[in-house]
């Protein structure tokens, strides 16, 4: 059987649509796993892992990662619970700070900010449940004073942001997140 | 002396009564008065096989090319829209659209979390018309309620660049308010009183401009709806 030319045209517009919604789809599904670079990779670019490590101002043409609030500063630490439970502490003198903890890919585990916190000062235990297991055998004193976030294990980072309301807060909240705390408990 | 054997005779050759030209009636079994589709088909795979290429071709172009278009230009449709201003409330989270997913590893960005705030980005004027670097701007109206915001002023694909000023952004706490708790941002290259956002003092020729509101420890980013909530207008105030 022949097919009519306008047939022909209007099967072909048809195929050619149909192909181009597959190829569409999976160009943006397989972006995910062809990146060169991840946020995770690069947080691993300002210091050692396990410590936070005070991010470089966000000023133009020098932004330490994408997308950053200018009008904030900013700590990553980078872990891997692999290592065992990371705690993180931080008491920044500033109006507003919040830290979100985030894994490899980039999507959030946790996040809280001074409100949420319910204190001044962070602390926060980020482990795995077979880690909590072990630990509740034997607990630390003060482990019902910690937030503690119970994931799978995983790799992943937490970035901390504060806000500085004035040039003469910045070197105050620079030295309190330097001295922030992530590492072992 | 042999008799010849006896040639066949010749076919008798046949007219078309109507056109007058020769029939062969070895060959009259395609007759062209059957409709079209019980014709008995007759191979065309050098035809098949340039037009399936094509079909293939074509179709692979028109799906990278649209894939790049809205991953590239950041502006998935499935963004949250309020006036001119646009969040991807789910970004960074499992529960992300795969275009969010795509932008955000792509630009190794880390999101804002629920936990900590939103981000909302205007690259059009309330009209709707594009943002350019060189006109000046007024922000004026509401946030959404929240213990601080930013604003800060950037290129379309949200880098910073050096302002007058020195700084790129403007926060709600040193922000001058009307009576009524709403402000005017005047968003322009050259100092301006009141409430001035320095847009980028040297803009590039294509670089275009986009706002970015950060919205911290707000109670739209932890639960409430989008609906409903008021957004500043970005309204035109001059163009050299």
């Amino acid at each position: 059987m022949t097919l009519s030319s306008r047939m022909t045209w209007a099967i072909s517009l048809l195929a050619t649509f149909c192909v181009a919604v597959i190829v569409h789809i999976l160009v943006v599904l397989t972006i995910p796993l062809n990146v060169v670079h991840s946020a995770y990779t690069d947080v691993g670019s300002f210091g050692p892992d396990r410590s936070f490590n005070l991010l470089p101002d966000v000023k133009p043409g020098d932004e330490p990662l994408p997308a950053l609030d200018p009008a904030m500063k900013h700590a990553s630490c980078r872990f891997s619970l692999a290592d065992g439970p990371v705690l993180f502490t931080a008491a920044v003198p500033s109006p507003f700070w919040s830290i979100g903890v985030f894994n490899e890919a980039g999507e959030a585990v946790y996040s809280l900010n001074n409100r949420t916190a319910g204190s001044d000062i962070l602390s926060m235990l980020v482990i795995t449940s077979e880690q909590l297991s072990i630990l509740r055998e034997n607990p630390p004193e003060d482990l019902d004073e910690l937030i503690v976030i119970e994931t799978a294990p995983m790799n992943g980072f937490a970035l901390l942001r504060a806000f500085v309301p004035g040039k003469f807060q910045s070197g105050e909240i620079e030295t309190a997140l330097k001295t922030s705390y992530c590492g072992g408990l | 002396m042999t008799a010849l054997p006896k040639l066949p005779r010749p076919h008798q050759v046949l007219f078309d009564p109507k056109t007058g030209k020769p029939v062969n009636v070895e060959a009259n079994w395609y007759d062209p008065a059957l409709p079209r589709i019980l014709r008995p088909r007759r191979g065309t795979p050098l035809q098949t096989l340039v037009l399936l290429c094509l079909i293939l071709l074509a179709g692979t172009l028109v799906g990278i090319a649209t894939a790049f278009l809205m991953i590239e230009r950041e502006r998935p449709l499935l963004a949250v829209n309020i006036g001119p201003w646009s969040a991807h409330p789910k970004a960074g989270t499992p529960e992300a659209d795969p275009y969010s997913v795509a932008i955000y590893t792509r630009g190794a960005r880390v999101p804002l979390t629920t936990g900590e705030g939103l981000s909302l980005t205007a690259r059009t004027d309330t009209t709707g018309a594009s943002l350019d670097a060189r006109c000046s701007y007024r922000i004026s109206g509401q946030t959404p309620a929240a213990r601080l915001w930013t604003m800060t002023a950037s290129d379309a694909y949200g880098r910073l660049s050096p302002t007058l000023a020195g700084r790129e952004s403007i926060d709600s706490r040193q922000i001058l308010r009307h009576a009524d708790g709403s402000f005017d941002i005047t968003a322009a290259i050259r100092p301006r009183s009141g409430n001035w956002l320095p847009l980028p003092a040297a803009p590039g020729e294509n670089s275009g401009l986009m706002f970015t509101l950060r919205i911290y420890d707000a109670p739209i980013t932890t639960g409430a709806a989008l609906d409903g909530v008021s957004m500043p207008d970005i309204v035109k105030v001059s163009c050299p």
